[in-house]
Formats: structure tokens, C-alpha cells, sequence
């Protein structure tokens, strides 16, 4: 009886130990699966994460090999230096311009596509993709020249409802909202393809409906259609903040920076002040900064995947 | 009988025909702001220098010319920086979608120690701005001395977390018995993945292609940062270039801008679909 019960605890046990073997063999290939992916992550964007953590405490240019410790210093710097301050304004007020512009255009162009009496939708729907299509760098050589003063097509069209010429590249005061027009064009087809989307898989019995309690069309939009949007608008919206706050290439092609730091948005202080100016301490430390600006407006963003 | 439907719809129509009206014009001027600037600078690609500066502006050149094109093509290295961008984009493609889908493969159905947690490290990254992994990016770069190659473009760009997460919610709908019925026929770990796996994701590794794709003919700041010799740029870069150095010759900025997106546009006119699917991965790129 006894050796009964050892024997088959004996076998279960090895039955056991076999099924935990082929586990770890199972393992093993799993490992072997993700390494590729694994190295590169880690030498490529984990390993650089704290290296810039450790960057922004140390002051120096990008090739010298010793960089003296200076604590949070940068971060102080970042607080009393003119340009940072100049930066950071540019950034706030570009992302608070173009965001709410480009999603309400957006909302305002997907209700105008999106509406019965059109038909051939999709054809609209490639037309608003087009601009995303081409580099930001092709994008700013188009609107170069269409910007440019005296012989630029927008100069030209203005001058027919008496607008006076506008340097838009080269005026300080009107910079950074010719950057935002050439920003609009490239991302607008984004938001209204979302929003198309979305508003093409509300029910029609709900407007149905609405429409039978005798509201209009705008109070069916306002009322009904728009808050069943609500999820992917939030979506478009954190999207938006998200590049507004890394604007670069347009800038970095456009304009540079100028004129008189006017378009100096936080990744051209960056990028400068790292590959340029040889402040690789300053530079680490503005992208900690971002990175805080980032992180709260990231999480909405997840979670609104996580909820797909 | 007859008659009264056809007053019926008479009269629907003309009830809806100034909204129509309205509708319309507003979607031509919608197709002409977003159309409108590729035409114009294709038009002006073909312009003699005085017309691209007539004012006002001409629609049309007067005299139609392919100088621009033939100084861009040989004057400058633009076929060059085309045949870097596309060596480029379809290496970072192959590679990024190989790599990828082997990582998302384990994720989406094995089980191993420490998978959650670096699943959720993977997750956690996403929210890094580029710009602070740019510095130091490139300093690693420079340690394993591919900088100013072609490996310094391709390599840094292969690990593609959105990939992985894109791929691995698709592998997760592949039926499990599948897999089993192929090692059953003996197939092994990498067989099912080969002939299984990979067949059966073939939309999603089309969506994540052509955002990876789109992505690297785009990219400016890597290949700025990485480069030094002009032989070596790629389109993004060259325009940039170009910008500065032939800041009003717009004949010419036109003509290198239209032909770098050309390739963009005939894979858009074909792949349409994957394009709209990879907008919402893509966007989450930053």
C-alpha cells in the first residue's frame, strides 16, 4: 500500500518535473523569440533613457569625454535663462493655438464630408490624407514658396479681401502662426479621418430619433453625435498636444528658430543646444522637461488604447 | 400616379438643393486646400526662373521647361539621396516587421518569466519624447562607430515597440489549434511562427509596413543628427539642405519636393487601406 502511494507519487512526481522541463524548454525558445527585439530595446531606448537622465546633471558638449557633475544645476539654469523662457512660451502658445483650431476644423470638415446628401466619401477621405503623405521637410519647401512675400499665392489671394501683405515667415509677430498654418495643412487629415470614422458608426436611429423630437440638424451635432464622439475627440486631442509639444522639422526647415527665436519651440532648443552649441547638459535637461509635460498627457493616451 | 412621384421628387430636390450647393462648394474648396499645393508646386517644378516670381503669381508656366529638373538630377546628388531613402526605408522595413513579429510572437503566445512586466517596460516607453533619447542615442551610436553609414541609419531604427504591441493583439486572435495541429506534424517552435504565424498576420505586418515604411521617408532628425556626408543623406535631409542653400529658387525646391513624395503617393494610390489602418499606430508614434 505504502509503496503504492510512494510509486505513484514517485511518478507524479517525475510526470511533474518533465512538464516543468518542457516548460522551461518552451521558455527557452520564448527568450530566444524576443532577443533580437530585447538588444536593440535596451541599447537603443532604454539604455539612452537613463543616459539622458544622467546627461542632464552633467555639463560639456556632445564629444568630450570627462563631463564635470553639476548637479541640478541645468535645471536651475533652465528657470533664469532668456531663450528657455522664450522657448517654452513659443511651445504653450503654439499648442494651445493649433490644438483646439485643428480639432475643431477637423470636427467642423468630418460633419461637412460626413453629411448624407455627399456621396463618394471615400474619395474625400484619401483627398484629407494626402497632406500626411509627404515629409515635413517637402511640406515646408511647398509652403515656402506659397508664404513667400510679394510674388507667394497667399500674399496674392489675401490682397482680395484687402488683407495687406504679411511676411509670414520672416515677421517676428507672425512666425509661429505661419509655422501653425503649414502645421494645420500637414495634420489636419488626421483628426478628420478619426472623426469620420467615428461619426459614421453612430446608429442612424439615434438621429432618427432625435430628429422625431424636433430637433435641428445642429442640435443633433451638439446634442447627440458629438458627445457619442467624445472618446475618439479626447483621443485627437492628446495627439495633438503630444506633437504641438515636440514641433521641430517644420520649424527646423522653415524658419530655424528665427526670426529673433519667434518659432524657438523646446526639441530646436534641444537639438541646438546638443549638436550645436555644446550644452549637452541643457539639452538633457530641457528633454527631462518635456519628458514631465509628456508623461500626464501620454497616460490619457494609453489609456484610451488600452480601452480598444 | 406617375406623375405625382415624379413632383414628389422634384420637389425633394429642389428642398435640398441649396444645402446642396453650400455642401459642394465648401468640399471643392476643402479638395483644392488640400490638393492645391501639391499641383502648384508640380505646375511651378516646370516654371522659367522669371515666372516663378511674376507677380502676381502664375497658375501656369509660361514656358514649359524641365531645367529644374534636369539641375536637381545632375548638379546635385538628388538620385543619390533617392536611392539612399529607399535602401533605407525597405531595410528599416524588412527588419523592423522581421523583428518585430518574432518579439510579438512570444508575447502573444508563450508563456515565460518576467513577460508581463517586460510587456509593461515596452508600454512605458512609449511616452518618451525622441528628443531625450536623441542625445544620447547618438553618442551610442558613435561608440559602435556607425556614425555617418548606413548602419547608423538602419540599426537604431529596428526595435519598434508600437510594432510589437500592433502585432501581438493581432497574433492573439490567431486559434491556438492551429499552432498545436502543426507540432502535432511535427513542426518546430520556428516552423509555427514561419508557416503558421506569420501567413495568418499578413494585414497587420501590411499595416505596420507601410507605417514603418512612411516613417523612414520621412525621418529628418535621426538622419541629421547621424550624417555628415551629403553622399549619404537621404531625401527629408537633402530638402533640408536645399532649403538653405537655394532659399528662393523655388523651381528647383519644387521640382526635389515633388519627386520625393511621387513614390509616397503611387504606394498610397495602391495600399490605400493599410494607410488609413496604420493612422491611428502610426499617430501614436509622435
Amino acid at each position: 500500500m505504502t509503496s503504492a502511494t510512494s510509486s505513484s507519487v514517485q511518478s507524479r512526481a517525475a510526470l511533474e518535473s518533465f512538464w516543468k522541463q518542457a516548460a522551461v524548454r518552451r521558455n527557452i525558445s520564448a527568450y530566444l523569440f524576443i532577443l533580437p527585439f530585447m538588444i536593440l530595446f535596451a541599447v537603443f531606448n532604454v539604455g539612452p533613457f537613463f543616459w539622458a537622465l544622467w546627461l542632464s546633471l552633467l555639463r560639456g558638449d556632445l564629444v568630450q569625454p570627462v563631463k564635470p557633475f553639476v548637479g541640478l544645476q541645468n535645471y536651475f539654469s533652465l528657470t533664469t535663462d532668456n531663450i528657455t523662457l522664450t522657448v517654452f512660451k513659443n511651445s504653450v502658445q503654439y499648442t494651445v493655438s493649433v490644438v483646439p483650431i485643428a480639432v475643431i476644423t477637423a470636427l467642423a470638415l468630418a460633419f461637412l464630408i460626413g453629411n448624407k446628401l455627399v456621396r463618394f466619401k471615400d474619395f474625400y477621405r484619401s483627398v484629407v490624407f494626402f497632406p500626411l503623405l509627404a515629409s515635413a521637410a517637402a511640406t515646408a519647401q511647398i509652403w515656402s514658396y506659397i508664404l513667400a512675400p510679394r510674388y507667394g499665392v497667399m500674399t496674392y489671394l489675401l490682397s482680395f479681401v484687402g488683407v495687406p501683405e504679411i511676411y509670414w515667415l520672416s515677421d517676428p509677430n507672425f512666425a509661429l502662426y505661419g509655422i501653425l498654418l503649414v502645421e494645420w495643412w500637414r495634420g489636419i487629415g488626421f483628426h478628420i479621418i478619426l472623426f469620420l470614422a467615428a461619426m459614421l458608426g453612430v446608429p442612424e436611429e439615434l438621429h432618427e430619433a432625435a430628429r422625431i423630437d424636433g430637433a435641428n440638424a445642429l442640435q443633433v451635432a451638439v446634442r447627440v453625435t458629438i458627445p457619442l464622439m467624445r472618446p475618439v475627440i479626447l483621443f485627437s486631442v492628446v495627439m495633438g498636444t503630444i506633437w504641438a509639444f515636440q514641433l521641430f522639422d517644420t520649424v527646423f526647415v522653415l524658419t530655424n528658430g528665427g526670426p529673433v527665436h519667434s518659432t524657438a519651440t523646446i526639441v530646436w532648443y534641444i537639438y541646438n543646444h546638443a549638436f550645436r552649441y555644446g550644452q549637452v547638459g541643457m539639452a538633457a535637461a530641457m528633454g527631462v522637461v518635456l519628458l514631465l509635460i509628456i508623461m500626464p498627457i501620454s497616460f490619457v493616451q494609453m489609456r484610451v488604447l488600452g480601452e480598444r | 400616379m406617375a406623375q405625382s412621384i415624379f413632383n414628389r421628387k422634384t420637389q425633394k430636390f429642389i428642398r435640398v438643393l441649396p444645402q446642396a450647393v453650400v455642401v459642394y462648394v465648401l468640399l471643392a474648396a476643402l479638395v483644392i486646400t488640400m490638393l492645391g499645393p501639391y499641383l502648384y508646386i508640380f505646375s511651378s517644378s516646370f516654371k522659367e526662373t522669371y515666372t516663378l516670381i511674376s507677380i502676381p503669381p502664375r497658375l501656369f508656366p509660361e514656358q514649359f521647361v524641365w531645367d529644374n529638373y534636369t539641375y536637381i538630377l545632375r548638379e546635385l546628388p538628388f538620385s543619390l539621396w533617392f536611392f539612399n531613402t529607399i535602401l533605407v526605408a525597405v531595410l528599416v522595413t524588412v527588419g523592423t516587421v522581421f523583428i518585430d513579429a518574432l518579439a510579438a510572437y512570444a508575447f502573444a503566445k508563450k508563456e515565460f518569466w518576467a513577460r508581463d512586466f517586460l510587456f509593461g517596460l515596452m508600454l512605458a516607453t512609449i511616452m518618451i519624447p525622441g528628443a531625450l533619447l536623441l542625445i544620447p542615442a547618438f553618442l551610442i551610436t558613435n561608440e559602435l562607430g556607425l556614425l555617418n553609414s548606413y548602419g547608423g541609419l538602419i540599426i537604431p531604427a529596428l526595435a519598434n515597440v508600437l510594432g510589437v504591441f500592433l502585432l501581438r493583439q493581432f497574433m492573439q486572435t490567431i486559434p491556438e489549434e492551429l499552432e498545436h495541429a502543426a507540432r502535432i506534424d511535427g513542426c518546430s517552435d520556428f516552423g509555427v511562427f514561419w508557416r503558421i504565424i506569420l501567413p495568418l498576420s499578413a494585414p497587420a505586418l501590411a499595416t505596420l509596413s507601410i507605417v514603418v515604411f512612411t516613417s523612414q521617408w520621412n525621418n529628418l532628425v535621426w538622419p541629421l543628427v547621424v550624417l555628415n556626408d551629403k553622399d549619404l543623406y537621404t531625401l527629408p535631409l537633402g530638402l533640408a539642405l536645399l532649403r538653405s542653400e537655394f532659399q528662393v529658387n523655388y523651381g528647383i525646391t519644387s521640382a526635389a519636393a515633388f519627386l520625393s513624395v511621387v513614390p509616397l503617393i503611387i504606394v498610397f494610390i495602391f495600399l490605400q487601406r493599410y494607410f488609413l489602418e496604420g493612422l491611428t499606430v502610426g499617430a501614436v508614434k509622435g
